[in-house]
């Protein structure tokens, strides 16, 4: 069995501390280009929160070895994994444009 | 709700004709599900249908599991009142499934836990799980008394019966076919289920959508607010997008996938870590998408209809004039006015209602009863009895939960609050000492014992109290929300924020208590943790040696009795052999050739040493020939599992 790989003492805190400066001036940097009633600021506050999110989970999944591309499917899975989240990244991306881009009557 | 019946304005015969409807779906869907008591031979598959069956039908199932009747009513009150946005809760789980279906699923899959405080038991102690059993009994108990209230609600406002009698009407049908079909009821019934509720969704979307005057109509009359996918960053504190993405897409999506028993028992009931992967991913990407129209468009065409009514300056043709007093009701108001108060068809609606909360409802009760045997009896009362004693027991610890159910379903009438208000208020405060918990020790290997134990209870005792204090709230819940979002919310109310600030109290006291007490031994944690899958796969096999090769499946085999190959054993020639990469000793996956039995004729084998004989033959025992309640003179179809 090849051994894990998430006994690394540096990366853990460093990631740690990355995600808390992140998590501090994300929402500051949001307020500060867009009004809080813009969609735009709702869809980058999630996704952008959400993308660190995400990659945490790659990052782990990674180090762990609980995927590793070539073996059975998981290429596969892997590949979907992304497409996934650019589906709805994109997804909500064109409704929000739709939203505010096409007549209105009432 | 006297008021309500008047409002729809239902004449006696539509309500005897909505009854009839009623009644015949109660006894169809009991006698359907009753159906599938013969193949509950076991306890192990009369909670977990023994790892058998195919993707689609465990994600099948999951559709009617995720909806409730509660959410037909919750989310059409917030389709009318912010419109598309409520689509959030279903669009925002995305972010975690790389933790679940790489960490989670496989992690529980291999090392055969039957529930998660039985995980907690082999990973930490029995402490743990004992804590973590009254968290998630309080979780799902917490469900399923919400669930019954909701339809009892409902009911009542449509047939003017009154809750005390209507909640224990629907209880005694579901926990009927519960107690007596187990996992593969609730797995069939909720298939059909979830179709009855899909055709229901799309007649009321239908009805709207031509009372409007078409798709084009709808959108054109839909304020730009409603349009949009996400609602204000955080002006509301019942529903705004930043406090949303921490209590509802980190928090309640990992309760919702890592620790409701129901769901994780619907992936344990899949036939390999694979099919959970596919049943994820199209629960998550098609699934939850699709549902969440299906629960919210007719609020979405609600509030169109209003704006275009009042535009138009009366009732729109054909329609009554459509007038919502209490949002809540807004499901059942549009519909009965846009179906021209057709009974007959409002019947079959109301109908799914009533599927959505039965099909909720089972899988809760089952998963109830499988914690109250595999973490309760079993361990505490009677260790080791036959597999018959515990299926007798299993009913009846289904039947103790469905009255506890039912209890608890009587002390939600008279609550104060909206549906939306009281579900998340009561879920955010449950769920994030457990979540939290979950995480830490799946995904981290160093994370002990004391420190499970001793952050849930913090964690949980912490959470709760700042419901009670709002000095505590000021004090603790403010600051991360300034944090998180940039600046605290100006009412200073918190629904959600109060999950993020549980999950940081039990993750920042469970860090300190592993770091300062002694490391537990690595052999402990052996298949339980992220970093030992590997382990977790060859204990799983019962072999150090994995074939991952991905190999080919085949099918159109005919059955050879052999009773020298032992039970559980299969032999196939070599080429077949060849063509699944298989060799001796690796894990077989044999079922019934027909794919649309979904894999309810089926087991799990070993591949003996090839055979000489023709390549169309599989041999075997015939015990292992029953055990997969296979049929004389079928075919069957194999794959290696690995």
């Amino acid at each position: 069995m090849e051994p894990c790989q998430c006994k690394n003492k540096v990366l853990i805190p460093v990631l740690i501390v990355v995600v808390l400066v992140f998590t501090y001036f994300f929402p500051r940097f949001i307020l500060n280009n867009f009004d809080a009633s813009d969609p735009w600021a709702s869809y980058l506050y999630q996704y952008g929160f959400g993308l660190v999110t995400f990659l945490i989970g790659l990052l782990l999944i990674f180090k762990t070895k609980a995927i590793k591309l070539g073996r059975g499917s998981e290429t596969f899975w892997f590949g979907w994994l992304i497409a996934g989240f650019f589906i709805f990244a994109i997804g909500h991306a064109v409704w929000i444009y739709l939203a505010l881009n096409t007549p209105v009557k009432g | 709700m006297e008021a309500q019946v008047q409002g729809l304005n239902i004449a006696p015969t539509s309500l005897i004709i909505i009854g009839i409807v009623l009644l015949t779906y109660f006894i169809l869907i009991a006698w359907f599900g009753g159906f599938f008591t013969k193949f509950s031979k076991d306890v192990n598959d009369f909670f977990y249908s023994g790892q058998r069956f195919a993707w689609w039908l465990g994600a099948a199932s999951m559709i009617a599991t995720g909806i409730g009747s509660y959410s037909y009513l919750k989310y059409s009150q917030q389709g009318v009142e912010t419109g598309l946005s409520s689509a959030m809760t279903y669009t925002n789980d995305w972010f975690i499934i790389p933790f679940f279906m790489f960490g989670w699923l496989p992690i529980i899959y291999f090392s055969r836990v039957r529930s998660i405080p039985e995980y907690f038991a082999r990973r930490f102690n029995d402490t743990a799980r004992y804590i973590a059993l009254v968290i998630i009994l309080a979780y799902m108990l917490f469900y399923i008394g919400y669930n019954l209230f909701t339809m009892g609600v409902a009911l009542e406002g449509l047939l003017g019966i009154s809750m005390y009698w209507s909640i224990p009407l629907t209880t005694l049908i579901v926990g009927g076919y519960v107690t007596f079909g187990g996992q593969t009821a609730v797995i069939f019934t909720d298939l059909a289920q979830g179709i009855m509720l899909y055709i229901a969704g799309a007649i009321a979307i239908i009805v709207g959508i031509v009372a409007l005057g078409g798709l084009g109509e709808w959108w054109a009359w839909l304020p730009v607010t409603h349009r949009l996918p996400f609602v204000h960053l955080f002006n509301d504190y019942k529903f705004n997008t930043a406090e949303l993405f921490w209590g509802e897409a980190l928090a309640g999506s990992i309760a919702f996938t890592f620790m409701n028993q129901g769901f994780i028992m619907r992936y344990l009931a899949l036939k390999s870590v694979n099919e959970g992967r596919k049943a994820c991913i199209f629960n998550v990407l098609f699934t939850l998408p699709f549902s969440a129209i299906i629960v919210g468009a007719v609020g979405w065409i609600a509030k169109s209809l209003i704006v275009k009514q009042a535009a138009m300056g009366g009732a729109l043709e054909g329609l009554n004039p459509i007038h919502i007093a209490n949002y809540y009701h807004t499901f059942l108001i549009v519909v009965w006015e846009c179906l021209h108060q057709n009974a007959l068809v409002f019947g079959f609606v109301v109908a799914a209602l009533s599927a959505a909360l039965m099909s909720t409802v089972d899988t809760l009760i089952n998963a109830c009863a499988a914690v109250g045997i595999y973490d309760i009896y079993k361990p505490l009362i009677k260790k080791n009895a036959s597999e018959r004693h515990y299926l007798i027991a299993a009913r009846w610890v289904s039947v103790i939960f469905t009255v506890v159910g039912l209890i608890l379903s009587f002390s939600f009438i008279g609550m104060e609050g909206s549906l939306m208000s009281i579900h998340y208020k009561g879920i955010m405060l449950i769920i994030p000492a457990l979540v939290t918990t979950i995480f830490l020790g799946a995904f981290w290997r160093r994370f002990n014992s004391k420190a499970a134990c001793i952050s849930m209870v913090v964690g949980a005792v912490l959470t709760f109290a700042t419901e009670f204090s709002p000095a505590m709230t000021d004090l603790l819940i403010d600051p991360i929300a300034n944090f998180v979002l940039g600046a605290g919310l100006l009412s200073k109310k918190y629904i959600y924020m109060r999950a993020l600030f549980g999950m940081i109290v039990t993750a920042l006291v469970g860090i300190v208590v592993t770091l300062v007490t002694a490391r537990e031994s690595d052999e402990k944690t052996k298949g339980l943790t992220i970093c030992t899958l590997e382990d977790a796969k060859k204990i799983y096999k019962g072999s150090d040696r994995l074939n991952e090769t991905v190999g080919k499946k085949v099918g159109q085999l005919s059955v050879e009795f052999n009773q020298s190959l032992k039970e559980d054993m299969i032999s196939v020639s070599q080429k077949t052999m060849d063509q699944l990469k298989a060799v001796a000793e690796d894990m077989i996956y044999v079922e019934d050739q027909r794919w649309w039995l979904g894999g309810l004729r089926s087991l799990h084998t070993k591949a003996a040493n090839a055979h000489n004989k023709s390549d169309d033959i599989i041999m075997m025992n015939k015990k292992t020939w029953e055990n997969g309640l296979f049929l004389d003179g079928k075919k069957l179809k194999i794959e290696k599992i690995f």
